[in-house]
């Protein structure tokens, strides 16, 4: 319980901090938003009395509460460019984005961990380079050129989905998850590479261990051995592992977005930073960070419920 | 016989790498035909041995254009991969030999960097220094690229800090900086090498996303990401645009990939 609320106390800190450094970086380049809004002939009153209405009068630190704020009472101000309420330009977005990452994540899980455990079955055998060879393969592909090759051959060639053209969620939610789906398919390729590669070292890793000769000099069975004690004692990397991949699937969905045409916050995000609408960009940022952070203390909660060590030590490493 | 297969990696990495390398230089100075050129005379054609990787629908030689934006993909990951692991070395160096408080507060901030994933940082920098532009592309991958080369620095710094050989270096009467560069360097290097692959690589792919996503090299200048943006426009027309450019991506980054297993291989074999 001790250890649950420090990891918390320290999600907040870190997210003061990075929201801090993104408001802080936009204030020093944005320049006046009240002069960006209205364009270069504007009066001096209206640019004022925007100025007051946008709480740009006020101190750096109140406007920066006042923002931060915005995050619980959903009021993040106002894009620039569509001059609506940024959260909620920001909300159907989200829900996307959100649902494309679950989707891959999902895969991932269910597709690495076995693998690498099976992969495992070859270290030393006369294919061990094969393997590794195409997982380095796997792993050097960029996530959009697989996208542009699967919207070649499933949307063009074989018409199972439009390009570009993403239905809507509620009207057509079969169509809409199968974009999803084969958008999916590219952001998975590379991590599951990551993943198998990872639990495959872990696994040499504790195999080597003295506890495990022990056990199978005993003449307890290996396979045995391996599904009952060294799975359960990879377990903890592997949840730390997971958690990054939560964190970078949240940058790939970024490009992979653009590729699918997926109006996604990722999209949004890209088009956001061209049209220079810093109001935007800097909300996003902010989420999509916290979502990082958020997954990174997840894992470590789960963590220190499966593993008692870390509970009675105390702590994170 | 398992000595040769390990260096196999490191072997075969070397090749692909060093013939890649060659063709995006070479592309600097020489290209079999213009890379911007357009021949309205010669558009879409599939490839052939006029045409190795065929035209686009301007009539430009692809494979030109793949030599061309291969040598600016490859000047943008070196620079930022220097930028990334001089400075990341000098702040790791720095924090992990000295300690203390400043070492206390930079890696405070290096955790909450890390909040950010690389693309999204990346996105950040390039918004604030403005999109669009080939240098501004350098410098943000470049800052991003420094946390990470300083974490794995100032592990390597740190744990050398009380090991007897420094002690006795200390002894004789070495300074600091002696220290740091003739004993410490040396010693982080079988840690840095396999960073610097790994490093490289993503560099390379951050700079085709950016550049992808239409924020990061922007024409007269052409990356093979931007390339690939360009080719998705033309999926339909020529679809060998899109594929050769992105093979040249993932052959690179195969190519520096099998590097870094050959030397991670080579490593656990001395140990």
């Amino acid at each position: 319980m001790k250890y649950t609320i420090r990891r918390i106390w320290m999600l907040v800190v870190t997210m003061l901090i990075v929201s801090f450094m993104t408001f802080l970086a936009f204030e020093l380049v944005s320049g006046d938003p009240a002069q960006t809004m209205l364009g270069t002939e504007a009066t001096p009153e209206q640019l004022a009395a925007l100025r007051h209405e946008l709480g740009l009068d006020q101190p750096f630190f109140a406007r920066y509460f006042r923002w931060l704020g915005g995050f619980f009472t959903g009021d993040l101000g106002s894009s620039y460019i569509y001059r609506q309420g940024v959260w909620g330009l920001i909300a159907p977005k989200l829900s996307l984005t959100l649902l494309l990452a679950l989707i891959s994540f999902i895969l991932i899980t269910v597709i690495s961990i076995p693998l690498g455990v099976w992969s495992y079955r070859f270290v030393g055998g006369p294919f061990d380079w094969l393997r590794t060879t195409f997982n380095q393969l796997c792993m050097a592909v960029p996530p959009f050129f697989v996208g542009i090759l699967l919207c070649w051959i499933f949307g063009i060639i074989l018409h199972l989905f439009t390009p570009g053209d993403f239905p809507a969620l509620r009207s057509d939610p079969g169509g809409a998850l199968r974009h999803l789906l084969f958008a999916s398919i590219c952001l998975c390729i590379p991590r599951i590479a990551m993943t198998v590669r990872m639990m495959r070292s872990t696994v040499i890793g504790e195999m080597e261990k003295a506890y495990v000769r022990t056990a199978i000099s005993r003449g307890n069975d290996r396979r045995q051995v391996l599904t009952r004690h060294v799975l359960k004692n990879s377990l903890t990397s592997t949840v730390t592992f997971l958690g990054q991949t939560m964190a970078e699937l949240v940058g790939g969905s970024i490009v992979v977005e653009q590729v699918f045409g997926i109006p996604g916050l990722g999209r949004f995000l890209v088009s956001s930073i061209s049209n220079r609408d810093y109001p935007v960009v800097q909300a996003i940022v902010v989420l999509l960070a916290f979502w990082v952070v958020l997954a990174g203390t997840i894992a470590d909660l789960i963590n220190q419920r499966v593993d008692p060590r870390l509970r009675l030590g105390g702590g994170a490493k | 016989m398992k000595n040769k297969r390990m260096n196999g990696y490191l072997l075969a990495g070397l090749i692909l790498t060093g013939l890649l390398v060659a063709l995006m230089l070479l592309g600097k100075f020489w290209t079999p035909y213009s890379p911007t050129e357009m021949n309205g005379a010669a558009k879409l054609q599939p490839p052939s041995w006029a045409h190795l990787f065929g035209t686009d629908n301007f009539g430009r030689d692809i494979f030109s254009r793949v030599m061309r934006g291969g040598g600016t993909t490859l000047t943008i990951a070196v620079l930022t991969i220097a930028i990334g692991a001089v400075l990341g070395t000098l702040i790791g160096a720095a924090t992990g030999y000295f300690g203390g408080a400043v070492d206390d507060a930079l890696m405070r901030l290096n955790d909450a960097l890390t909040a950010f994933p690389s693309i999204l940082l990346a996105l950040l920098i390039i918004s604030l220094v403005g999109p669009g532009k080939t240098y501004n592309v350098v410098i943000a991958l470049g800052i991003v690229f420094i946390p990470s080369f300083a974490r794995v620095m100032r592990t390597q710094f740190a744990s050398q800090r009380n090991v007897n050989y420094i002690t006795s270096a200390r002894l004789m009467g070495a300074g600091s900086l002696r220290i740091m560069i003739l004993h410490m360097l040396p010693n982080t290097l079988r840690t840095l090498l396999p960073a610097l692959t790994i490093g490289f690589n993503n560099a390379v792919l951050a700079e085709a996303s950016m550049s992808f996503l239409g924020i990061g090299v922007t024409p007269p200048d052409a990356s093979l990401g931007y390339m690939l943006s360009e080719a998705q426009g033309m999926l339909v027309k020529a679809p060998w645009y899109a594929i050769s450019t992105g093979a040249m991506i993932a052959l690179l980054v195969f190519g520096v990939g099998l590097i870094g297993e050959g030397l991670q291989k080579l490593e656990r074999e001395v140990d």
